[in-house]
């Protein structure tokens, strides 16, 4: 399929930097006029629907050194921005410590993007799917300011990435996962409950409406030791549901405390809605699918 | 003997247009350039309801690089389209019914500089409230959208007094069923490339269903003799339905007309979705009852189409529609009226199927619920009314008797998915995933094919020995995809004798083929083995007398064969093809027409060949999130012998794949006249993994002794039963009945059942 043909102006100038203090000096210099690139498959979508407009320089980040590895580092595994939502995917260490994250990738659109499509550009997108698996996992984010680097914990990032003026001319370098406590791997008969979903409107290549992850470990009496809620999917921003793991938080995971986190996850979870699905779906269907995962895990528990 | 590539031997067959498709070698008219053409670009309406206050197209006009800018005052000869009745402006002039309706065309030397000019054409528009809808547009104070009103056509029939029967009825059941605007969703976008020729003539490679009408369209637009035109319409990137009435034809040709040089168009899929037809949405609502044993008293059905802003094939499709809401059953009342009415709203038109799909969804959902209402069996309800072979049609016609309904309801009675139902076996599964259900559904249908009574529905093909020795075998029908050139290789192999490489097929070329009609309606291949079962005596005679005369022997020693005549007693090739050709001074050549076989009556539309079919479906419905899977379906479709068994799996399973969207998935959502899904990123068809469950076809080739009328049509019916029953499916699954599709999955979530317990034991 062609352009939108009423879509193009003129043709964007495309600036190839080689680092990143590099490429933080061109989007810098070119302010609104200047756009980091990676796969390009979202942008793609919206110059084509006339969401946003073509701008006048793209800052291509697929030269930039040093982003496209996955690396082992001291207290967790940092994900290059560059990294093809496919290299994630293939990833086996990933794969075993983190299934969650491969889980979500698997679901992004369709073989032809996910060889485009960068992990780093779905975080930056603020409503990507795969940043509800990463809020599970607590992940970290690691940004070029210019100055150096700086770490971020993902949930604060995710408060502000929509607001205006937030410091969007930073450079995304990588996705830090922590690799789990010393305790929860030593504690063999704690149960883990780790699952993610994404509902959308067909089996694949879609837009998710509803993405869920749940993601803790019970000990050996069903009780809850710790506990990860995370919800978004569609045009909504995804979240921690902080309330509502603090309420599980020590208490035996039984049919009251299910039917509690599900009324509240109906409350917590504010999702956007669109002609395709309204909220009530989007709610009762994240409620449904977390509850059933906590369901499934406190039956093989016990 | 259920129809895969193990149980037909050596008839599954590569297909001639496989391989270059396959490899994406092929070059559809699409594809096609010439040196120094120009690029069009049509200004659809920015509104669905308005005046034109003025088109100012001076500034677009002096843009260098742009050689034309035309507007209505352009168009020579009539500025109309349209298969049924020429209403649809090609240029509008003083008012715009829909998003998609043209306003201005461009050509220029590239595509950027056609869109610069398009931006610099200035319309004024007066904006007018819109008809957002059909019941909306009958109102007495709706805007009235043609002269003779918004309703476009009016249908009923009737039999007994329907009222006197309901109060004779044990048990009746009333309901509304709605159904989407499905897209035909072809892969290749609308397009093609308009080449004036040096003698004065204007080439046009676009794909369409008939190129012949296509023509006469073209012909009246550009105030031209048809002989002036010649259309070439094949290869086709898919069609169903949704390219048989002009698209951008016209503009193409006007643009190459005015600048004189060769006009490339090709509609991005946002114009596509934009201006192109749709399934009609309906609204059907039943009233059908039964005696206390079950037997059909009373079925009423009234429908109500929403068919946009012009008529294309609006009036057909209710007819059609009309028909199947009546079905394969038997009704001593029967009160049906149909109306389709004129809105704001995108263009519905032809699409596979033609009106039997919404129809059937409707009727057989009657069908299931009466069942339940009786405490009978699905499957053992329908039998008790389904007709008799000897049974007029539905519009109480004279009909091409078969035993199609009776055997393709006993396929269904035996097959094991039917029987899975009476006794789901208890699976491990639902203890562990309490949330997810299982059901099966079936539903029916008798199918009509051909374009029915009172509508011009010629048929025919030619065959000649060409000067170069191939067996030229000329037919007016397109291949879109389905497999017709496959096909027609294979009926004349079969028929004739000839090798594969004796053969050379031509499709799709007004200058060079007969007129053998639409490719549509499920005739085709029907019309192909009529043309070819008339042509095949006389061809053959002619071969053999002149190879006799050649050869200087008797023609009953004679026969057709690979690669040549041959002994017929033995092996022995004698002449070949080229010989017996280079023998004679001019190509021998025979042809035949006539007409689609018709019922005797007067009831326009009414049809004289059914297909008979039904299909049982396995789904599975997770009731956390109320999605809907497809695990297995069975078909069995009674039309005759299987001319070609991979063309013919490749219909049902095609059409399946598009039924089942059209169940669970596909919808062109519109508010106030404008589509909120306006690409494919909105608009979801099924993928692969929508559809992995098997399919399984069962042809059932039986026809009556003494019947002349051959393999019935295939095209459309695949596409018809499977939204009834899956929602018949769902019903065992979920206990709910579906009314409206494509299902809701917000209309089947449950909260999951151990939260009930939570409650219950709390």
């Amino acid at each position: 399929m062609g352009l939108n043909l009423r879509e193009t102006g003129s043709t964007p100038k495309v600036w190839h930097p080689r680092t990143a203090a590099e490429a933080w000096a061109y989007k810098r210099n070119f302010g609104p006029d200047g756009v980091y690139v990676a796969g390009g498959t979202l942008l793609r979508t919206q110059w084509e629907a006339g969401i946003v407009r073509m701008p006048a320089n793209l800052i291509d980040l697929s030269g930039v050194g040093g982003l496209s590895d996955i690396l082992i580092g001291e207290d967790g595994l940092l994900l290059g921005s560059q990294t093809t939502l496919q290299a994630c995917r293939m990833h086996a260490l990933l794969q075993r410590t983190f299934p969650m994250a491969t889980d979500a990738v698997r679901s992004i659109a369709a073989p032809s993007v996910r060889h485009l499509a960068t992990i780093g550009g779905n975080v930056a997108s603020v409503v990507g799917d795969a940043v509800t698996a990463l809020l599970a996992y607590d992940a970290s984010l690691i940004w070029h300011t210019g100055d150096g680097e700086r770490q971020e914990e993902l949930t604060d990032w995710l408060l502000t990435a929509f607001q205006p003026g937030s410091l969007n001319d930073r450079l995304l370098l990588s996705v830090k996962l922590p690799f789990p406590d010393e305790q929860d791997r030593a504690d063999s008969s704690a149960k883990r409950v780790s699952a993610y979903h994404k509902v959308g409107r067909r089996e694949a290549f879609t837009p998710s409406l509803v993405t869920a992850a749940v993601h803790g470990f019970l000990d050996a009496s069903g009780t809850v030791e710790s506990i990860r809620l995370a919800v978004g999917g569609g045009q909504t921003v995804p979240r921690r549901l902080e309330e509502a793991e603090r309420e599980m938080t020590g208490q035996t995971l039984d049919a009251k405390l299910l039917k509690h986190v599900h009324a509240r996850i109906m409350e917590l979870y504010e999702p956007r809605e669109d002609v395709f699905a309204d909220s009530a779906y989007r709610k009762r269907t994240a409620a449904n699918v977390i509850v059933a995962e906590l369901w499934r895990a406190s039956r093989t528990s016990t | 003997m259920l129809l895969n590539r193990a149980s037909v031997g050596e008839r599954w067959r590569i297909r001639p247009d496989g391989p270059a498709k396959v490899t994406g070698s092929l070059e559809y008219l699409t594809d096609m350039a010439r040196e120094g053409m120009l690029h069009g670009l049509v200004l659809r309406s920015e509104y669905p309801h308005a005046r034109i206050r003025s088109i100012r197209t001076d500034q677009a006009k002096r843009l260098e690089g742009v050689h034309g800018v035309l507007t209505y005052l352009d168009v020579p000869g009539l500025n109309a389209f349209g298969i049924a009745r020429p209403d649809q402006p090609v240029l509008c002039e003083d008012r715009v019914r829909y998003v998609g309706d043209a306003v201005a065309c461009v050509a220029a030397e590239t595509p950027e500089l056609a869109a610069r000019a398009l931006a610099l054409i200035e319309v004024d528009y007066e904006l007018l409230p819109v008809v957002a809808g059909p019941i909306e547009a009958l109102r007495g104070d709706a805007p009235q959208l043609h002269p003779q009103g918004n309703a476009l056509h009016r249908t009923s029939f009737r039999r007994g007094d329907v009222e006197e029967g309901f109060k004779q009825c044990a048990h009746i059941v009333e309901e509304t069923y709605e159904t989407p605007r499905q897209m035909h969703t072809y892969m290749e976008t609308e397009g093609g490339l308009f080449v004036p020729e040096a003698d004065g003539r204007l080439t046009v490679y676009s794909p369409t269903q008939h190129g012949f009408m296509d023509r006469m369209q073209l012909s009246r637009i550009l105030a031209v003799p048809q002989q002036s035109i010649r259309v070439v319409s094949s290869p086709i990137g898919g069609s169903f339905g949704g390219k048989d009435e002009l698209n951008v034809q016209p503009y193409g040709a006007l643009l190459a007309m005015h600048t004189g040089r060769p006009v490339k168009i090709h509609q991005t899929r946002w114009e596509s979705v934009r201006a192109g037809l749709k399934r009609h949405p309906m609204r059907i609502a039943m009233k059908t009852g039964t005696d206390a044993a079950g037997r059909l008293i009373a079925h009423r059905a009234s429908i109500v189409a929403d068919t946009g802003p012009y008529s294309t094939l609006g009036a057909e499709v209710l007819n059609f529609a009309t028909e199947h809401v009546i079905g394969p059953y038997r009704y001593d009342h029967v009160d049906v009226e149909g109306v389709s009415a004129f809105t704001n709203n995108g263009m519905s038109g032809e699409f596979r199927g033609f009106g039997g799909n919404q129809a059937i969804f409707a009727l057989e959902g009657q069908m299931d619920r009466l069942a339940e209402r009786l405490g009978m069996d699905p499957w053992a309800f329908r039998k008790l009314n389904l007709r008799r072979p000897e049974d007029p049609g539905p519009f109480d016609q004279p009909i091409a008797a078969t035993e199609g309904a009776v055997k393709v309801w006993e396929a269904i009675a035996e097959c094991s998915l039917w029987l899975e139902r009476g006794a789901p076996a208890e699976s491990g599964q639902a203890m562990l995933e309490p949330w997810i259900k299982t059901g099966i559904g079936a539903a029916f249908t008798m199918h009509g094919a051909g374009l029915g009574v009172g509508i011009p529905d010629p048929a025919g093909g030619r065959l000649t020995l060409a000067p170069d020795g191939k067996i030229e075998a000329a037919f007016g029908y397109e291949e879109f995809g389905q497999g017709l050139i496959a096909t027609l290789e294979l009926m004349l192999i079969e028929q004739f004798g000839f090798a594969a490489d004796d053969i050379r097929i031509i499709i799709g070329d007004t200058d060079a083929v007969p007129d053998s009609g639409s490719t549509t309606a499920s005739r085709a291949t029907s019309m192909m083995w009529k043309s070819l079962r008339r042509l095949k005596e006389p061809f053959a005679s002619r071969l053999l007398e002149r190879a006799a005369s050649v050869l200087d022997a008797e023609t009953g020693e004679l026969r057709l064969g690979e690669g040549g005549i041959r002994e017929r007693a033995g092996e022995a090739l004698l002449l070949t093809y080229r010989e017996l050709a280079d023998a004679e001074q001019s190509p021998i050549r025979c042809e035949t027409s006539f007409s689609f076989p018709t019922s005797p009556t007067d009831r326009v539309g009414a049809h004289f060949m059914y297909t008979y079919s039904a299909v049982a479906a396995k789904v599975e419905l997770n009731v956390l999130t109320g999605r809907v899977k497809v695990l297995r379906q069975f078909h069995a479709v009674a039309a005759g012998p299987v001319m070609n068994p991979q063309g013919y799996l490749g219909q049902i399973e095609g059409g399946s794949s598009m039924a089942l969207g059209f169940a669970l998935l596909e919808d062109a959502v519109m508010e106030e006249g404008r589509y909120m899904t306006r690409n494919l990123d909105t608009y979801l068809v099924p993928t692969i993994a929508d559809q992995r469950g098997a399919v399984d076809v069962l042809p059932i080739e039986h026809l009556p002794e003494g019947d002349e009328h051959g393999p019935r049509g295939i095209g459309e019916v695949g596409s018809v039963t499977l939204g009834p029953a899956i929602a018949a499916a769902i019903r065992q699954a979920s206990g709910k009945w579906v009314t409206r599709l494509p299902v809701d999955p917000a209309s089947l979530q449950e909260t999951p059942v151990f939260l009930s317990e939570a409650v219950n034991g709390g």
